[in-house]
């Protein structure tokens, strides 16, 4: 054993990178430790460096950085040599070659792409192993085995032969994780490894990483910008703005005791559950511009003009939608059967005029279809949509023509992806203009005093009009996907995961944003998320999807206070929280996700002689069970 | 797997079928037939004719018969390996074409492995790194290759090869060795006339590949599943081989559908002005003199290679990558 015990000590390191309009200096001086089995976290927000110093360690760093000073000292606790400064080595030293991937390796975000698509997952997590040691190819194929057993891989021999396409998301994050573990190494680094996972798998995930490194005693150094993950996983936090460290300590005093502005303003920009009506979200840095209160005025006027309906009732209705794919199975023999996948089930709802109706559920539940259905950009296989007009309900799905025309500038659509929503070529002007051009509504001179308006209501300056998509920020560039689908003072406003893409401090702006903007022009919206937190902050009611199915609406108080149907129940209790008293119960708790729908238990499953039905448990709140099982069991 | 190739063998006959009447009335639109321009031919030499000749050989060659009767005795007689007549050369199509048929293969194929061994690993070496001075200087000089007219190319080529080495000037082999048979002396030289050829058809070709090879590799390395590997302690260079490399073959391997046609058709310009013995300068001389069905069976023959190309370049594919072999579409 070496003297000193610390595993590994960066100190003081600087890392810029080249580019062409000059030097940009990304980790400015940062210095922490890790001690064998600890886990530490590195908390900051998109651009402040974390993923860097990472890569620091571990000397993978793209070709245009440079490290332009400090130490990061790996004492290796398996051999009894001085620590070795990895920052100091040359890029070609065999050294490094040893310590990558069997004494420090590494789990990634996106566990698609950081498979190769073209070889299987046994042969990929293998490889580690065959570079560190020599092993037979039997010797590796049953330590490959076992380890994909210990991640959770139902069947290790198959998962073997398997390549990641054919694997559900965090099967594949557990073959990373496999692929980081099969040497054994001192110390893991976690860049953002739940970051692409639904929350139920988060909380497998996560469980899973804290089980394990227990039981191999392997350090962690964990990077993330999700404080909630932090407080479950972490001993000791740094946290880390534009490459300096703002604080650093254990968790506890972190959590209890913070103490730097950026971190206290860090934690107030995150939505929680425990938030009192009307209570606002603070965000990070103040870049609201004052809204001129008459412009809002004059579009509010504009906007509430409009035909209100004939009848009384929902503003939006849907009955008894379904959705149905045929997916091509290929195969080499034969054509292979034609598969029908039902991506939307019987799903029915309302939302009143003025009301944010949010719907929650994992990735392929379904929600993003539901949408389209309503916008019409998808043929329905079933059911119904309609929609509250001057002529009573109008069913939306029979439309075409002139009609189909004056229903899409009632129902408007703001996306998640700022990036690929704008046209790279188009200028803001032309972006904003281009909803009026479609719909032959103003002459170019006419409209023009309506976009500055619009723009004006993002909060954005008017010069902003003439510049392109990519000058702007991911925050900057949302709002302006809001302008756009205000533009034509819709009535219906569906927001598909329109914060999922952004840091936590511009989140907080955009939802401020939408929320206000809500109330002032009277918008009826169904906002999609899978973030629980950030619908219970915008939404009055919320609906639970699981599979197609809609399984579970109430009003959000409802819903947090009394959840029946266990894939709701289960949601709610995967969310880590950042609030120590309030950390996830990995021993005790089983987080299904909708895979596991077995365990629902006969109540919430149909039967050979009963089919699903919704089922009253208060006003407003129904959850969907089989129709035969026993309505007071399952309210009380 | 089976099922898969002898299914796409069956795809493969509609396909054959439709080019080949698409080829018969290409050559049937344009106004006359060969006996025409023959007749003109030899009317502007000042001679005469007798008609009677003409009219002879038009029935002696079917052409009196109806437009269908005519491809369907064209386009069985392909079954069995019978290509029609050659007017001009006055032998069978097969016996005009199979002489030559040789030639074009040798050259053709060295070509290919010429373009291959170049274009790759300038490629990888120009994708891993990325604006280098290698990187530009090896640009440069497959950008020159690409933009120098190839007949251009040949003369000068020509011309360097008798100045320095005493090759004699055009055709593949020296006069003398025309029409023996190959023995050792007639193969060495082939292969000192073989490379003129080589080089001129090659470097407009390596010049591309090397582009498709260098963008499509930077595609790759940019790709998460890199660093992955990097992490791993793999070495850089066995890294390259096995992940980004080997993902950016697939644009190569779907290449070999459009390779095949050129070994037979490939490069006729260059070819006529090496005066090379390949079926290029043939077809183009076909075309000219309105040869039917020597010009039908030779663009016969393109479509059939074209074919089969896309077969193996499919099969290659599914063989190389599982998403292609396991993955069915999606459809609305």
């Amino acid at each position: 054993m070496s003297v000193s015990s610390t595993l590994l000590e960066v100190k003081d390191l600087k890392v810029s990178f080249d580019l062409q309009k000059g030097k940009i200096e990304a980790v400015k001086g940062v210095s922490f430790s890790v001690e064998p089995g600890e886990v530490v976290a590195i908390v900051g927000e998109s651009g402040s460096g974390k993923s860097v110093i990472a890569q620091t360690i571990l000397r993978i760093l793209p070709r245009n950085a440079n490290i332009d000073g400090g130490t990061v000292l790996f004492n290796d606790p398996a051999d009894n040599n001085d620590a070795i400064n990895l920052a100091g080595l040359d890029a070609k030293d065999e050294y490094l070659y040893e310590v990558r991937g069997g004494r420090i390796s590494m789990v990634f975000q996106e566990p698609m792409t950081a498979l190769s698509p073209l070889h299987t997952i046994g042969n990929q997590v293998q490889e580690a192993l065959v570079l560190h040691h020599t092993k037979t190819s039997r010797e590796a194929r049953s330590d490959t085995e076992e380890i994909l057993r210990l991640v959770g891989f139902p069947n290790p021999s198959l998962g073997y032969e398997m390549y990641p396409f054919e694997l559900s998301g965090g099967l594949r994050q557990r073959a990373v994780i496999a692929m980081a573990l099969i040497c054994n190494p001192a110390m893991v680094i976690a860049d953002e490894p739940t970051t692409a996972l639904d929350v139920t798998v988060q909380a497998q995930i996560l469980g899973l990483m804290k089980e394990l490194q227990k039981k191999f005693n392997t350090a962690i150094l964990m990077i993330t910008h999700d404080l909630g993950v932090v407080a479950n996983m972490a001993d000791k936090v740094v946290v880390i703005y534009h490459g300096e460290i703002m604080e650093a300590g254990n968790v506890e005093e972190i959590f209890r005791r913070p103490q730097h502005p950026y971190l206290k303003a860090l934690m107030a920009a995150i939505p929680h559950f425990d938030m009192k009506e009307g209570e606002r979200l603070v965000s990070l840095r103040d870049s609201e511009a004052d809204k001129p209160a008459d412009t809002i005025h004059k579009l509010a006027a504009k906007f509430r003009a409009q035909d209100l309906g004939k009848i009384n009732g929902p503003h939006l209705k849907v009955e008894n939608l379904r959705k149905e794919f045929l997916i091509k199975k290929g195969s080499w023999f034969g054509s292979g059967e034609n598969k029908k996948i039902v991506a939307v089930d019987n799903v029915s709802f309302e939302i009143n005029r003025g009301e944010c109706l949010g719907l929650v559920g994992e990735s392929g539940s379904g929600k993003t279809t539901v949408s389209k259905l309503i916008m019409k950009a998808l043929e329905a296989t079933e059911g119904s949509v309609s929609l509250n007009t001057s002529e009573g309900m109008t069913d939306v799905l029979a439309l075409s023509g002139q009609e189909l025309m004056a229903f899409r500038r009632k129902v408007q659509m703001i996306f998640q992806d700022p990036f690929s929503s704008l046209n790279p070529r188009m200028t803001i002007q032309n972006i904003l203009s281009e909803p009026y051009v479609i719909h032959r509504l103003n002459t170019a001179k006419g409209c023009q005093q309506d976009i500055l308006d619009l723009i004006q209501l993002v909060g954005m300056e008017p010069h902003c009009l003439n510049r392109y998509p990519h000058s702007f920020s991911g925050g900057q560039r949302q709002r302006i996907g809001i302008a756009r689908a205000l533009a034509l003072h819709p009535e219906v406003m569906i927001c598909d995961e329109p914060v999922s893409a952004l840091d936590v401090s511009v989140q907080a702006q955009i939802l401020n944003l939408l929320n206000d903007l809500r109330k002032e022009l009277g918008l009826t919206s169904l906002f999609i998320s899978h973030n629980l937190a950030v619908v219970n902050y915008v939404a009055d009611r919320i609906a639970v999807m699981c599979q197609g199915k809609l399984v579970e609406i109430a009003s959000k108080e409802q819903l947090f206070a009394n959840p029946h149907h266990p894939y709701t129940k289960s949601l709610l209790s995967a969310v880590p929280y950042p609030d120590l008293d309030r950390l996830l119960d990995f021993e005790n708790i089983k987080y299904t996700s909708s895979m596991d729908a077995d365990d629902w238990g006969a109540t919430f499953k149909s039967s050979q002689d009963a089919g699903l039905e919704n089922i009253r448990i208060d006003s407003g709140h129904y959850v969907l069970a089989n129709s035969n099982c026993n309505r007071s069991e399952i309210r009380a | 797997m089976v099922s898969y190739i002898f299914k796409r063998f069956l795809y493969m006959i509609p396909t054959l079928v439709l080019t080949s009447i698409l080829v018969f009335t290409l050559i049937e639109l344009p106004p006359g037939d060969y006996f025409e321009s023959y007749v003109n031919e030899l009317r502007a030499a000042g001679e005469t004719v007798d008609p009677k000749l003409i009219e002879y050989l038009r029935t002696e060659y079917g052409f009196d018969k109806p437009i269908w009767e005519r491809y369907f005795q064209w386009a069985t007689g392909m079954l069995v390996g019978d290509f029609g007549y050659s007017f001009e050369y006055e032998l069978p199509v097969r016996e005009v074409i199979g002489d030559r048929l040789f030639f074009t293969i040798i050259v053709t194929f060295v070509t290919i492995i010429f373009t291959w061994l170049i274009a790759f690993p300038i490629g990888i070496y120009s994708a891993t790194h990325q604006y280098s001075w290698g990187d530009y200087g090896l640009t440069f000089l497959g950008l020159l290759g690409l933009a120098i007219p190839n007949f251009l190319l040949a003369l000068i080529m020509m011309f360097l090869a008798n100045e320095w080495f005493g090759t004699t000037i055009g055709g593949l082999v020296d006069p003398e060795f025309v029409g023996q048979p190959l023995g050792w002396a007639k193969f060495v030289s082939v292969l000192e006339h073989l490379w003129i050829p080589v080089i001129v058809i090659g470097t407009s070709g390596t010049a591309a590949m090397i582009r498709r090879v260098r963008a499509n590799l930077l595609d790759e390395l940019r790709k998460p599943y890199v660093t992955t590997a990097r992490a791993k302690g793999m070495p850089e260079f066995r890294g390259l081989m096995k992940y980004p490399f080997r993902m950016s073959l697939n644009f190569f391997i779907a290449d070999i559908g459009g390779i095949l046609p050129t070994v037979i058709s490939g490069a006729e310009i260059v070819a006529i002005v090496l005066s090379l013995e390949t079926t290029g300068p043939i077809l183009i001389q076909a075309l000219q003199s309105q040869d039917m069905y020597l010009a039908g069976s030779f663009l016969m023959l393109l479509g059939f290679l074209t074919v089969i190309g896309v077969l193996i370049s499919d099969i290659a594919l599914a063989c190389l990558d599982p998403r292609i072999r396991l993955q069915g579409g999606v459809s609305r």
